[in-house]
């Protein structure tokens, strides 16, 4: 048994691709692996900006061995009349270069062929993986690639090195011009030269005496201790979040925390444009006290030691320069009248067939005033319609034009800095919201609102243009802005139906009425879907706990959550397993009747009479519970009534031979189910046992 | 170490490796990529070694001599290396080594930034250099010009001259440096970016701006016809800076820049058409 040990070395990989590339590179792997029947122990493939390695364990040096039938024509066809071989038949040996002799017939489930077997397998691993690596790496696909050298050869960045060996021993292959060898570079700094490797564990002693930490783990590790260590020795929190983590684990093969300070005159900027400024433009991390105010200090990863401080002290001076610039934007922003702003609008395109933002801001304030109207929220109306106007006007802001990030933020500092009502520059200030389904709970009313507002018509417009999705296609966004509506009405607790705001969304593109219906369905399916994946794929929710509120054909988010909410906590208190079989037993009756009509003096026993009693007295207050959106107590209150439907059952006869009785029966039982509908259907619940979470 | 002693050193450097020195182009350009150094000699199969330093115009980054680190003038070093060299980062590090940097305690890094100006139908990949967190050195590999795909690709180094003077000088504001024999920085630039970012930001005449971009734009269509493309070339020049300080000047609508930047892309394709066309024509015989 042999191991396998590559190594493509490259220039620095976008540091937001590699771990994509790495992932891609694994699957190519296995998948040529498999393909070429090559037996093979674990795979160990790790990433940095700088190169990309594959280590393959218990490779054998030939493949197995085993017998393999070729199927020749079919019998019927490869002999004629008399069982002499026919033209087919002589074709296929000739092919194959076998005689007539060995051939042998074959059964098979498509009847009696022609063929032959012969030893397979046992092929050179060695030279399958010349073979195969160059077809691997030409497999490797990426957003964007270039071409440096004669060998014309697409790739993200050129390769520099090729590091192949099996069995430790070198082997040859080529791609984009470069050749394999058995070398290997080392830090791009601190390393001079190539080194020699030998077999897996000369390589990993050559990495690291060459300055590599080959492995994330171990980068990741060293990165978030360090911070630690900052946090512990400043008495501060430093702030980290996913995506810097990742750019700083992919650009760094030698990562070192280092920290800095910079004059506490510009903490007078806005909070959000010093953190943005850091982050963005200097990938550097703001760091605040412990109750979550920032201070005048930075912190950051270099790719090497900084025992001089040279690199704290170069990167002290940069962040001043950028904070220099900051200000330049934010005071000469401030010196534009912002609401004059809007009327420049008319020279900025939304989208192409879209129109301009002015237009858009029109349909907003439109929008807006139907939100509140459907929210209850008619005291917001004249400030969300001035925010509405001018949620876009920073657009043209040179705060703003420099980091398209801030859009919304700007519009809401401008404003809160001229002095504007609150609510107003806090709807602009949170319009953006929510980024991802991940982003923290939602406050502001108005922003919601608005940010609804504008999500809504972003969708209703590129659907209106005939922007498809698909699972792997959202240019758009559309599903994100599908994402963030339910978001906001579930953090926001909003009881809005979305029916009459889809419509409205949709009729300010539609050409006409088929257009208009058709992408209101289409609209309608796409947030019903986001919900569902919100409470599976979010909340993990259970699939039959979501079927069983996903079935009513109401736009009415909230209600759909708290149900599902519910009925989790049904589950969890064991209550769920009476319900599902009430409701089942329900469903069976009455889903083959068709709708009876209800007539106490058609009550005979005391059974049905008993039922009739307690349905009446509890109806009104179950209703009023289910109106009120207190669903789990609706639904046991539904439960209570229990013991008095299985006397019922146990005691009546429903389907009696007397027709008007039956049709009684048949109607209090669907008052029923209908009670019980008008929470979930749960009969659809297909596991009962506690844990209505995946 | 001065401006002046940055420059003398890339153009020693440099020219031992290979590369003609040229000097920077005498018309206003907004990089040194705009140079007919660069935009015509990447084109075609010929191979080609320039360096050259080429004062560089950005009207929007003014900033009224206030801010330490943004001009609207700055000065590039700027060198082209075609066909692409095997080690051009390696050379790249040797350059900063000779200009006195000690690659191994300053954080040098790679990091990704494609470049594109799409109003020469050009662009590249490849990384901004940072230096301890500053940005000295785009280093490009360059993929199109003027819409013309590239074969061989050259190898794009642009060098930001007085980024690159403050980092060796340990200074935090540009108007610090010492350009060279004592004279400053300031002394010879401040009042420059003073008045350029008045004229820039607020003076400048847009109406007559506007006219002058079409009557650039006439005259490059009208040499084009007589195949004289270096000069319509020029006109395409100037076109592109009277449309930057139009930008500035917060003159040029969202529709109107994707408009205003076609005619300058169409223009240079025509331009570079032509000259691959006549060059590529003397190498075929």
């Amino acid at each position: 048994m042999a191991d396998l040990l590559f190594e493509l070395g490259v220039e620095e990989i976008p540091a937001l691709a590699v771990s994509g590339i790495r992932d891609q590179l694994r699957d190519l792997f296995l998948s040529r692996l498999d393909q070429d029947q090559i037996a093979h122990g674990d795979i160990e493939c790790v990433a940095s900006n700088r190169r990309l390695m594959v280590h393959i364990a218990k490779i054998p040096e030939k493949t197995a061995s085993k017998e393999e039938t070729v199927l020749g024509p079919a019998k019927r066809i490869a002999l004629d009349d008399r069982g002499l071989p026919t033209v087919a038949l002589k074709k296929f040996c000739e092919f194959q270069k076998v005689k007539l002799t060995d051939v042998v017939e074959i059964e098979t489930p498509k009847g009696k062929y022609l063929g032959i077997t012969r030893a397979g397998g046992g092929s050179d691993v060695a030279a399958l993986l010349t073979a195969g690596i160059p077809v691997i790496l030409a497999g490797l696909t990426f957003a964007k690639t270039m071409v440096w050298n004669e060998s014309r050869l697409p790739f993200i960045r050129p390769i520099k090195n090729i590091l192949l060996l099996f069995n430790n021993k070198p082997l040859d292959c080529e791609f984009a011009g470069v050749k394999s060898s058995n070398k290997v570079f080392g830090h791009l700094l601190l390393s001079d030269s190539y080194f020699e490797v030998n077999s897996f564990k000369d390589y990993i002693q050559g990495l690291s005496k060459n300055f590599i930490i080959l492995k994330e783990e171990e980068r990741r590790s060293k990165i978030l201790a360090e911070i630690l260590d900052i946090e512990e020795e400043l008495e501060c929190k430093v702030k980290l979040d996913d995506e810097m983590l990742n750019y700083y684990l992919y650009s760094n093969e030698y990562p070192v925390v280092f920290s800095g300070s910079f004059n506490a005159k510009y903490l007078s900027l806005p909070a959000e444009i010093i953190t943005t400024f850091m982050t963005h433009e200097k990938k550097l991390l703001p760091v605040t006290d412990q109750s979550g105010k920032l201070t005048n200090h930075f912190v950051g990863v270099a790719n090497i030691p900084d025992e001089n401080k040279k690199v704290s002290r170069g990167n002290e001076k940069v962040i001043q320069a950028a904070f220099e610039d900051a200000q330049f934007f934010w005071d000469i922003d401030r010196k534009e009248d912002y609401f004059a702003l809007k009327q420049l609008l008319k020279n900025v395109t939304f989208q192409k067939e879209l129109g301009t933002y002015f237009e858009k801001v029109e349909r907003l304030a439109a929008l807006v005033d139907l939100l509140v109207n459907e929210t209850q929220n008619g005291a917001l109306r004249a400030k969300l319609q001035k925010a509405a106007f001018n949620c876009k006007n920073d657009l043209l802001t040179k705060m703003v034009r420099e980091f398209p990030s801030l859009q919304g933020i700007m519009g809401g500092l401008y404003l809160q800095a001229a002095g504007e009502d609150k609510v107003v520059w806090k709807a602009i200030y949170g319009h953006y919201k929510p980024r991802g389904l991940t982003d923290e709970k939602l406050e502001d009313l108005g922003a919601g609102i608005l940010s609804i507002a504008d999500r809504m018509d972003n969708i209703a417009g590129f659907v209106s243009k005939g922007i498809k999705i698909s699972s792997s296609k959202d240019p758009y966004g559309i599903r994100r802005d599908a994402n963030a509506v339910i978001k906001i009405i579930i953090d926001l607790e909003l009881d809005l139906d979305l029916a009459p705001l889809i419509r409205l969304a949709v009729l300010n593109f539609a050409k006409n009425d088929a257009d208009l219906e058709r992408n209101f369905k289409t609209i309608r399916e796409l947030l019903a879907a986001r919900l569902e994946n919100y409470l599976k794929d979010y909340l993990k929710y259970r699939y039959d706990v979501v079927n069983a509120v996903m079935g009513q054909d109401t736009m009415v988010i909230r209600d759909k959550f708290l149900k599902a909410q519910a009925i989790v906590k049904l589950i969890d208190s064991g209550m769920i397993e009476p319900l599902t079989a009430l409701h089942r037993r329900l469903k069976n009756i009455c889903s083959d009747s068709e709708r009876c009509k209800f007539s106490e003096g058609l009550l005979k026993e005391k059974e049905e009479k008993i039922l009739s009693d307690v349905f009446k007295e509890s109806k009104s207050r179950i209703d009023d519970l289910i109106m009120n959106k207190h669903y789990l107590q609706a639904s046991s209150e539904i439960l209570e009534m229990k013991p008095i439907i299985d006397r019922f059952f146990e005691k009546i006869l429903v389907m009696d031979k007397n027709m008007p009785l039956r049709k009684n029966r048949i109607a209090l039982l669907q008052h029923i189910d209908g009670l019980l509908t008008a929470v979930a259907d749960f009969s659809l619940l297909v596991e009962i046992k506690p844990g209505g979470k995946t | 170490m001065s401006v002046q002693n940055v420059i003398l050193k890339l153009q020693e450097f440099w020219a031992e490796r290979g590369c003609y020195i040229a000097s920077g182009y005498d018309s206003e350009v907004g990089a040194g990529t705009m140079a007919p150094d660069t935009f015509f000699r990447v084109l075609g199969k010929k191979p080609w070694q320039v360096a050259y330093w080429q004062p560089a115009r950005r009207p929007d980054d003014g900033r009224y001599g206030q801010n330490p680190n943004r001009v609207q003038k700055h000065n590039q070093f700027q060198v082209i290396l075609k066909p692409v060299p095997v080690d051009g980062q390696l050379l790249f590090l040797d350059s900063l080594i000779y200009l006195g940097v000690d690659i191994r305690i300053h954080d040098i890094k790679f990091d990704d930034d494609n470049w594109a100006s799409p109003s020469l139908g050009a662009w590249g990949v490849g990384w901004q250099v940072m230096c301890d967190g500053l940005e000295i050195t785009q280093f490009t590999y360059f993929q199109q010009a003027g819409g013309i795909e590239l074969n061989p690709n050259s190898l794009e180094i642009t060098y930001g001259v007085e980024r690159l003077a403050m980092f060796l000088d340990g200074k935090s504001n540009l108007y610090e440096l010492d350009w060279g024999n004592k004279v400053s920085y300031a002394h010879l630039k401040l009042e420059e970016e003073r008045q350029f970012s008045i004229y820039n930001f607020e003076l400048a005449d847009i109406d007559m701006l506007r006219d002058l971009f079409v009557q650039y734009q006439k005259e490059a269509e009208r040499l084009l016809d007589r195949n004289l493309f270096l000069p319509a070339y020029d006109y395409v020049l100037k076109c592109s800076h009277a449309f930057n300080i139009l930008d500035a000047r917060k003159a040029i609508s969202v529709a109107e820049r994707t408009a205003l930047m076609g005619i300058m892309r169409n223009l240079a394709a025509r331009i570079a058409q032509k000259y691959v066309m006549q060059t590529e024509g003397e190498n075929h015989g």
